[in-house]
């Protein structure tokens, strides 16, 4: 078979599975991260510093495991790139950590290394994007100055570094991603999301501080996701597959309980975080859940969703009880424990998997999947076990849906009444200086000013990304 | 209830509550009116906490409850400790706690947290931080004459790093004078138990029972 007819057979396949039908045979979508440097015989240090590396590992992983489909790349991060704008928040495998270590991020502990003050909430309010550029990068990077600040060789250096570096990082990812799909495997992952609650702790406040504005400023935390709302929603949606095909994913983090409490949860996490998804789902596509951790308290909160617009993936969630609940409705992934991947046999690896097919793959809807992203502890034969076992017993004799790709992703989507990107904003989403703005600092005469403005407006649109897209990483 | 008791009660709500002013003006008080510091500490705070421990096993009270007593209990620790040292008596640790998250690993939110639960809860913690190197583990445990080693890793690639503690305990000769306990995210009792580990926790309040139970308290 050619690569092309492979590809449309693994496309089928998986957007069969997440559409929560039966495919020919069960889907392997493998999130590998250092595992696929492992497999190609490179430290974690060479894929962090060699950008192209991360892409080409990825591939020839899938290629010769002959998976369906893998992220187009996994470890994301380069070095290149973020200690370019001088991200403080990372750290990178041979660089200060053991070579084969992995990369880390680090999180604020206390007020005073904080990336937004608690005094702070009402300016990140008032216009989340310029706190981005004028608090949070100066804080989370080296040399980037705040406004009022002398500016200096090193900020100027860094900023133009670290853009050049940006572009170049999603330029070759353009490339790698027509590269993977002509290699006949299918890109997992469109764009990203993170909950808004996610994103102050992570990126802003730190989950320590969090837990005491939680106490302290709650109505100010509830502010704060809704403005991040909005932003979040545009990052996702503006990188979503159109043709709805390719889901795209949210990193969930610190949204379950114990790490938050029911009430937090059931007033803050969730419902800043079903708006942006029911929207999502209203324009075409679905975002996987990439539930890490246990979800078990809150598998009957994400069942309110529309059917079909989210692929529920197990981590330490118990994936029978997640098929119980929400397999009539979504697709299922994962299951696979990493600690079994690392340390187990391949007989227990395959045990693990019978055990996960028979109890929630019946019917379809079920992806296979280690349960966390696959670091490089994993060992070779276990994850070629995992893998091996399904395209044998992974197969379906019947019941198999012939729908085809446009049949599967025509289904309904309930449309929202109001749009998350239209509602008034001080700064839309999208937007950091309109034209109306851009418009005053031009001459008068302008050929096509229709043109022009659309010129601008991508551009602009492009320095918004930016911002939101590292906030988001 | 006498006045005395309603102080105590007073105080455990204040780190039930994490309500780290009232803890501070609690102890404050309790000073002023001559009240013994290990009374309010015994009698109030640490009742406290272990009301807080309990609520969060029983699924009332969440992290963000715990980080909050801490700091409530550290806040009348401060105000409680200067007065000991004057009085010439101190807290006598139900143990004493060597604390890292092992070489290779970053983390630290959930080791945080179990230090101040150890710490509010009465055990002398020492903790050494992140990416922390065997061998000052073992360092540290010869000098302070530690009573237990607590390792902590949040990725698989480096729990690994919990077994080697243990074999470089073993070789320095302390294995036998200290108790280890493992956790962290991608740690499991099978784990813990695989390793030779003297026990393991799931989380903060469960590593303040099992601190306590290789100690022999009850």
């Amino acid at each position: 078979m050619d690569t092309k007819q492979l590809y449309q057979e693994r496309l089928t396949r998986y957007v069969t599975a997440n559409y929560n039908e039966k495919p020919d045979r069960i889907p392997l979508r493998i999130f590998a991260e250092e595992f696929s440097s492992k497999y190609c015989g490179y430290t974690n240090f060479q894929v962090a510093v060699q950008q192209e590396l991360q892409f080409d590992v990825n591939r020839r992983f899938a290629v010769e495991a002959g998976i369906d489909a893998i992220q187009t790349n996994s470890v994301v991060n380069w070095f290149g790139m973020q200690k370019a704008l001088g991200w403080e928040g990372i750290t990178f495998p041979g660089i200060g950590i053991p070579v084969d270590s992995i990369n880390q991020w680090w999180e604020p502990t206390t007020e005073n290394n904080a990336f937004m003050k608690a005094t702070e909430y009402d300016e990140l309010i008032d216009d989340p994007t310029a706190f981005l550029v004028n608090k949070w990068m100066p804080r989370f990077t080296r040399h980037i100055k705040h406004p009022g600040e002398p500016s200096t060789f090193e900020q100027n250096m860094s900023l133009i570094n670290g853009i050049m570096a940006y572009n170049h990082f999603f330029s070759t990812w353009g490339a790698k991603h027509a590269a993977l799909i002509e290699a006949g495997i299918v890109p997992a992952v469109s764009s990203v999301l993170k909950a808004p609650l996610d994103i102050l702790g992570d990126k802003l406040r730190g989950y320590i501080n969090l837990c005491y504005d939680l106490n302290q400023r709650r109505d100010k935390v509830i502010e704060a996701c809704e403005a991040l709302m909005p932003h979040l929603a545009s990052v996702v949606m503006g990188g979503a597959d159109p043709s709805g095909q390719i889901p795209s994913i949210i990193w969930m983090h610190r949204g379950a309980v114990p790490f938050i409490s029911h009430k937090d949860f059931d007033e803050i996490y969730w419902p800043t975080l079903k708006a942006i998804v029911e929207e999502l789902w209203a324009r075409g596509s679905q975002i996987i859940f990439y539930a890490e951790g246990n979800w078990d308290h809150h598998l009957e909160a994400f069942n309110e969703l529309p059917e079909k617009s989210m692929i529920f993936h197990c981590d330490r969630t118990d994936i029978f009880k997640a098929h119980e609940i929400l397999g009539k409705k979504f697709c299922i992934s994962g299951g696979v424990p990493n600690v079994m991947l690392a340390k187990g046999t391949p007989q227990e690896v395959k045990a693990r998997c019978k055990e996960i097919v028979d109890g929630v793959a019946q019917d379809g809807g079920y992806i296979m999947d280690a349960s966390a992203l696959i670091m490089n502890d994993a060992r070779v034969e276990n994850v070629m076990a995992m893998i091996e076992f399904i395209k044998e017993y992974g197969i379906y004799d019947s019941g198999v849906s012939t729908k085809s790709l446009e049949e599967l992703t025509g289904v309904d989507h309930p449309q929202i009444p109001d749009s998350l990107l239209t509602r008034d904003h001080k700064r839309p989403p999208g937007v950091v200086f309109p034209w109306a703005e851009k418009r005053k600092e031009l001459p008068a005469y302008i050929e096509d000013e229709a043109l022009t403005r659309s010129v601008w407006e991508q551009i602009d649109r492009m320095g918004y990304n930016f911002c939101w897209v590292n906030l988001t990483w | 209830m006498s006045k005395l008791d309603d102080l105590f009660e007073a105080m455990a709500k204040s780190i039930i509550d994490g309500n780290s002013q009232a803890a501070g003006d609690l102890a404050r008080q309790a000073i002023a009116r001559g009240i013994a510091p290990m009374d309010s500490i015994n009698h109030g705070f640490v009742v406290g906490i272990n009301q807080v421990g309990a609520n969060f096993s029983a699924g009332v009270a969440y992290i963000p409850d715990l980080v909050l007593a801490g700091a409530a209990m550290k806040a009348a620790m401060e105000v409680l400790e200067p007065e000991l040292e004057k009085g010439d008596t101190a807290r006598d640790p139900l143990g004493v706690v060597v604390l890292a998250t092992v070489e290779g690993d970053v983390h630290d939110i959930g080791k945080n947290i179990v230090g101040t639960m150890l710490s509010a809860s009465g055990f002398e913690v020492h903790d050494l931080g992140v990416d922390v190197p065997i061998e000052q583990i073992v360092e540290k445990t010869r000098e302070l004459k530690a009573d237990i080693v607590a390792a902590s890793a949040l990725l698989t690639t480096t729990m690994v790093k919990q077994e080697d503690v243990i074999a470089a305990l073993e070789r320095a000769g302390l294995r036998s004078t200290v108790k280890i306990m493992v956790g962290g995210a991608p740690v499991t009792r099978d784990w813990a138990d695989r390793i030779g580990a003297d026990g393991y926790s799931e989380d903060a309040v469960g590593a303040v029972h099992l601190a306590k139970q290789l100690m022999g308290i009850h």
